[in-house]
């Protein structure tokens, strides 16, 4: 049977044989070609190889989102900017008006520097060498108690805060990250002097009454100091104010 | 048996006529449908030589492994894993196993011829 099958067969191969090789090697051309060219051409653009460029996509996703941030920033300070000069445009006494209003109400959020009498509180990491076996958290300032004393300042009727040159704004938190406290995201380390504009006689008095916090730190033998001056200054805060989630309700 | 050649010509100038540009991402996928096709020809050339050539299998061969090997280059996408390396080396090692054959399989013809 196989011999009587093998002449039509040895017939029917080259036929088959040759136009399926061909189409095939004109694929393999045609993708070879293909493959080469955009390889060459990303290496000539980008003066990378291919396989680096999951790392490539990655970095520039990272910049097209600093870029739109950065958008968005330059769209509202146009837009400040175009108020400015509507102001400016309209009349001298409505733009003094309008200034003055705008200036209580820098000074009010913390964007300008701020003078006047008030109390500088300067504390520090307790001197005493922590005794063997002892926790060494407890002799150096944790953020809840330069927190404490913004608070009692707060409570105490300051006008102005500043910890280490940062004012304390309405956004501001005090928080730590590992061993360094932040505040308004600046890193900052011991000594802390907390600078407040307000009366400082009463200041004084509420940080010093008993079971306040600064009682509470001299116990624990950190060194506290509280110094009255008659004009301290307070410097504005640098940082942004950015409502991503919050409206102004339109209602109240 | 310049048909072959001609249609790898022919792919050639198509090639250079029509520059596709790839897609950054798919790069990868191009270069394992190249892989898959050497290994078709050269099976089908090895089939050939040892006269067993069957053009169903031949083209199903390549059209499921260029698939297959496609599937896991997305899978691995997918997984964060690149895992059509797998489909480069086994192509690799199938090419390398098929031109070992169709070298032996000459060898022994051209001596068998020659005596």
């Amino acid at each position: 049977m196989a011999d009587a099958g093998s002449p039509r067969v040895q017939v029917e191969r080259p036929l088959l044989w040759r136009p399926s090789m061909a189409v095939l090697l004109a694929c393999i051309g045609f993708l070879v070609v293909t493959q080469v060219h955009n390889v060459w051409r990303i290496r000539r653009t980008l003066r990378i190889p291919s396989t680096q460029l999951e790392e490539l996509a990655f970095s520039l996703r990272n910049q097209e989102r600093n870029r739109a941030a950065l958008e968005t920033q330059v769209a509202e300070l146009r837009a400040r900017l175009a108020d400015y000069e509507k102001a400016a445009a309209e009349s001298r006494t409505s733009a003094a008006g309008v200034n003055r209003q705008l200036q209580d109400l820098r000074a009010l959020v913390g964007l300008t520097a701020l003078e006047g009498p008030g109390l500088v509180v300067t504390l520090n990491d307790s001197t005493r060498p922590p005794k063997a076996g002892e926790d060494p958290n407890k002799t150096i300032l944790h953020y809840s108690d330069i927190a404490g004393v913004v608070a009692e300042l707060w409570a105490a009727g300051a006008e102005a805060i500043a910890v280490n040159g940062e004012r304390i704004v309405t956004s501001t938190g005090i928080n730590c990250v590992g061993t360094t406290i932040l505040c308004n995201t600046k890193r900052m380390a011991p000594p802390y002097v907390i600078t407040a504009i307000g009366d400082p006689r009463r200041l004084g008095q509420y940080l010093r009454r008993p079971g306040g916090s600064l009682e509470m730190l001299a116990a624990f033998d950190f060194p506290v100091r509280l110094t009255p001056y008659p004009r301290v200054d307070v410097p504005p805060y640098r940082g942004t104010f950015h409502f991503e989630y919050a409206g102004v309700n339109e209602k109240e | 048996m310049w048909l072959p050649v001609v249609g790898l010509i022919l792919g050639v100038v198509l090639g250079f006529l029509f520059s596709v540009e790839i897609p950054l991402g798919y790069v990868k996928y191009t270069a394992i449908a190249i892989l898959a096709a050497i290994d078709t020809i050269l099976g089908g050339l090895r089939a050939q030589v040892e006269d067993r050539f069957d053009l169903s299998i031949f083209l199903s061969g390549f059209v499921v492994n260029a698939a297959f090997a496609a599937l896991l280059a997305g899978i691995g996408d997918l997984l964060g894993l690149d895992i059509y390396l797998g489909a480069v080396i086994a192509f690799s090692i199938r090419i390398f196993d098929n031109v070992g054959f169709i070298r032996r399989d000459v060898i022994t013809h051209y001596l068998k011829h020659g005596r």
